[in-house]
């Protein structure tokens, strides 16, 4: 469907109209890649929820947990994309915070990953149950049963903070998307014209409008960084509170918010890299903005380098018997070669490749980034799995081994995100073009064009080019 | 008065014949699992007999222990049930509630024991066991946790026939059905109210230790050590 | 409703215009609230962005917040007083873990007061009675005038067009 075109009878700003068509294009032009994408992830995604029925029907027996390892492949996936979710807040709302201009062309696509991640996350808790059919019951609602919901546990903890972090991200991705919508409701026309004007509210741009808007973004940046802070921290201490050697550790709060803000990152270059490739936006997502993830993801590299040998430190020197077990198992026993692994992608890999400023190329980061996310995988089964293996009586140790209804639904799961993504950016612009300045995006400024006014610090920073006089 | 249930095991004289553990099925109407699901560590003992070798040849020792749910008082593995399915009575027993269940299984990861159990599938019994199950002990369905409740149900009929006899509990009334089952009578089961009792006596015993009592959990299962046992923890 | 209003290509000319209609507001007999500007990205300047009732968005979201965190402890606290289930002698409510229930439910309630207020206050959504030129989602900025008198309406058109519009229109009656 052709948008509308351009109106006779008017000068338009070609740089800025030119902006408009090419952030646009993903909503108005289809080509065959998308539909056999979609078509394999709603097959995939499929698969998965054939496997989850599976097992809701013949008993959780199917999956290959067992005594003593309770949880294992659904809650590692739990925290893993709980984790990832945290991108969106640390690009949108920190980067906002702090006035960093060039995080712009980044932040929808960085809130759209929290969101999805949240959804795909907060799956998890449901397909891991006995009798996933009454996870309602953890929902504080009077009732006829005669009874609430326990709020010593902090799984009840895990409800309330997601419940909060989702309807924080979601208000947070939806609002600046309001102005977004009302242009593509400008161009778009038919029965797609009537579905955007719905969904753009009757927004006009009203100075009013305008600074509604920019103060509720601005509170909603202030409010969701604790929240998202305490999501993960809430989701650490599932493991925290139990008296597991290798799970009972203080440190696991921070441990946790700063690994998932780390794989936040990563995962944000990748759907980023992926997005300038599809998308054909290399203009607005440049080699800086990889480099300045890139910068970021080495810091959180460091920093995860420290919480881990923090931790491992401390349970080494205490040397005590029952979390000796769980730490030689993990250090240079049967789960050796995942821990080195996990080393090399979190730190031995991405480090050179992120400090050293010729490799810190799109093409660099991009790689850096898919071990990172391997890797914080792996961190995250590595916490779950071995101290539940050898907990504190020896008799009762045991051993884990996936199968393949818990492979196929994580596999699902992961279909499922992209999926949601990819619909996502075919009906939402994925880079705010009310937000990105005019002439920003480029990094030479030829003579003759037009001069660009910023950086007022105010944060309403965008004016229209004005002409010279 | 209320009562306060505790067990006491004797180190001395179990000999680890496993007798409570088949009782304890019978009773309490616990499947049994397939070979190949007991190797994937999928069996449902709400006893079970551990077995630990002391000492070098020829001075070798054998080491018996009854291991079950040691109903703490301060349980970790109630507060983090969120639906209270696991939660602490009146009589210092440590309650599942079946109906309450939604299979978080986050008590057993909880419990230093490994004291709790799983379905993960809905049991099954093989002819003509599906002939004797006991009717005041209900059967669990698939994803429901479940672990030893010092037969709760023998200890509320035997209340109920007290108040309605107008009398206390004698002590000795109740067992459960791995301590009348013990040949050698090496568990003891009683009210630690009444400081009459058996199990008051021997709690106090100088032999008695608790099961990773450093933990915290306050068990309330005593084990009396071995008279002669080397390094007894 | 009836609208004269005028296009203007850059941020200069809208702002000439809008003062200039300010300042003969008296003359052509229009009110200051019925000067409308409508731009494709917030804009700069005296008049364009809004400057009154800067600051009561952000102390509604603390209000809101007080009251979820009230809801919280009001939630913990009652439910498990009037259910009380000992768990693992912990007290039946707990200060560590309500504190948490508190700090949740205050977040979720200074979130769900920003949305509510930004809808309200913004006046979204609103489907009816917009004056709207989709020259706008062009990078126009629309500055005019809604509910003129008839016969100054052409005095109207001149300031506009005196600061530069590309383009002036009219809307008569009932526009969606």
């Amino acid at each position: 469907m052709e948008p509308n075109s351009v109106p006779q009878n008017s000068v338009v700003d070609q740089e800025a109209e030119r902006i408009r068509e090419d952030l646009l294009r993903p909503l108005f032009q289809t080509t065959w890649r998308f539909y056999t994408g979609v078509s394999v992830l709603v097959a995939i995604g499929l698969a998965g929820m054939a496997a989850f029925i599976y097992q809701t029907y013949a008993g959780m027996g199917v999956a290959g947990i067992s005594r003593p390892v309770f949880w294992a492949f659904y809650i590692t996936n739990f925290v893993f994309w709980i984790g990832i979710s945290h991108a969106g807040t640390l690009i949108s709302a920190i980067l906002r915070l702090v006035n960093a201009t060039w995080r712009r062309p980044v932040t929808r696509c960085a809130e759209a990953i929290t969101v999805f991640a949240l959804i795909i996350g907060g799956q998890f808790p449901i397909i891991h149950l006995g009798r996933p059919w009454l996870f309602f019951w953890l929902i504080p609602y009077p009732n006829e049963r005669h009874i609430w919901p326990n709020f010593r546990s902090p799984l009840l903890w895990d409800f309330l903070a997601i419940t909060t972090y989702i309807t924080g991200s979601v208000t947070f991705l939806l609002l600046p998307i309001i102005p977004d919508w009302a242009t593509v409701r400008d161009r778009a026309t038919g029965c797609r014209k009537r579905i955007y004007r719905v969904l753009a509210l009757g927004w006009q741009g009203t100075p009013r409008e305008w600074h509604r808007l920019e103060t509720a973004m601005h509170i909603m940046t202030i409010v969701i960084i604790p929240v998202a802070v305490s999501v993960h921290t809430i989701v650490s201490w599932d493991f925290a509170m139990a008296l597991v050697p290798g799970w009972h550790s203080t440190v696991f709060g921070p441990y946790f918010v700063v690994g998932a803000i780390f794989s936040g990152i990563a995962a944000l270059i990748v759907a980023m890299a992926l997005l300038r490739k599809f998308l054909h936006l290399e203009e607005y997502l440049k080699p800086i903005h990889f480099e300045n993830l890139g910068k970021l993801l080495l810091l959180f590299s460091l920093l995860w380098v420290y919480f881990v040998f923090a931790e491992r430190l401390t349970v080494w020197y205490g040397n005590e018997t029952s979390e000796m077990a769980a730490f030689w198992s993990i250090q240079r026993g049967k789960f050796a070669f995942l821990f080195w692994t996990m080393v090399s992608c979190n730190f031995i890999i991405p480090f050179p490749i992120l400090a050293i400023k010729q490799l810190r190329t799109i093409t660099g980061t991009v790689i850096a980034s898919c071990t990172v996310v391997i890797g914080m995988w792996l961190e995250r089964f590595l916490i779950v799995v071995p101290p539940l293996e050898q907990k504190y009586l020896p008799y009762d140790w045991g051993s884990y081994r996936p199968t393949w209804v818990e492979i196929t639904i994580m596999i699902g799961t992961a279909a499922g995100m992209i999926l949601f993504y990819v619909l996502f950016v075919k009906v939402v612009p994925i880079i705010s073009m009310w937000e990105l300045k005019g002439g920003e995006h480029t990094e030479t400024v030829p003579a003759e064009a037009p001069v660009v006014v910023g950086g007022r610090g105010s944060g309403l920073e965008n004016t229209l080019p004005s002409t010279n006089s | 008065m209320a009562h306060r249930w505790e067990m006491i095991i004797d180190l001395d004289r179990c000999t680890g014949c496993e007798a409570c553990v088949v009782a304890c099925h019978a009773e309490n109407n616990i499947a049994t699992v397939s070979p190949k699901e007991a190797a994937r560590g999928r069996t449902m003992h709400w006893i079970h007999v551990e077995r630990s070798w002391e000492g070098e040849y020829p001075n070798i020792r054998v080491r018996f222990q009854p291991v079950l749910c040691q109903q703490c008082d301060a349980a970790p593995c109630e507060p983090v049930c969120p639906t209270y399915a696991s939660y602490h009575n009146a009589e210092g027993l440590n309650a599942q509630v079946y109906n309450r269940c939604i299979g978080t299984r986050y008590c057993a990861n909880a419990c230093p024991y490994t004291a709790r159990l799983f379905n993960w599938f809905n049991p099954v019994w093989d002819k003509p066991l599906n002939l004797q199950f006991n009717p005041d002990v209900s059967i669990r369905e698939v994803g429901v946790m479940e672990k030893c409740t010092f037969c709760n149900q023998r200890i509320t009929v035997a209340e109920i026939h007290a108040s309605a006899e107008n009398r206390e509990l004698k002590d000795g009334e109740v067992t459960p059905a791995c301590v009348q089952s013990c040949p050698s009578g090496a568990m003891v089961f009683g009210d630690l109210n009444d400081p009459n009792s058996q199990v008051s006596r021997l709690t106090r015993l100088p032999r008695g230790t608790k099961l990773l009592g450093e933990l915290g959990t306050s068990p309330k299962i005593t084990y009396l050590e071995r008279e002669s046992s080397h390094g007894a923890e | 409703m009836d609208a004269i209003y005028g296009l203007f290509p850059n941020l200069d000319t809208a702002r000439r215009a809008l003062s200039a209609l300010r300042t003969g507001s008296p003359e052509l007999r229009i009110r200051q609230e019925s000067i409308i500007v409508i731009s494709s990205e917030p804009l700069e300047g005296e008049g364009l962005c809004w400057n009154e009732q800067r600051s009561f968005m952000p102390w509604l979201a603390v209000v809101g917040g007080l009251i979820g965190g009230t809801a919280g402890y009001a939630l913990a606290a009652f439910t498990q007083r009037t259910y009380p289930l000992p768990t693992g002698g912990m007290p039946i409510v707990a200060l560590w873990p309500t504190g948490i229930v508190i700090y949740e439910l205050g977040m979720l309630g200074a979130i769900l007061t920003t949305i509510v207020t930004f809808l309200i206050t913004a006046r979204l959504p609103r489907y009816r009675n917009r004056i709207y030129d989709p020259e706008v989602s062009y990078g126009k900025i629309l500055v005019g005038v809604t509910g003129a008198d008839r016969d100054l309406g052409a005095k109207v058109k001149q300031r506009l067009q005196e600061q530069g519009a590309e383009q002036i229109k009219e809307i008569m009656g009932h526009q969606e």
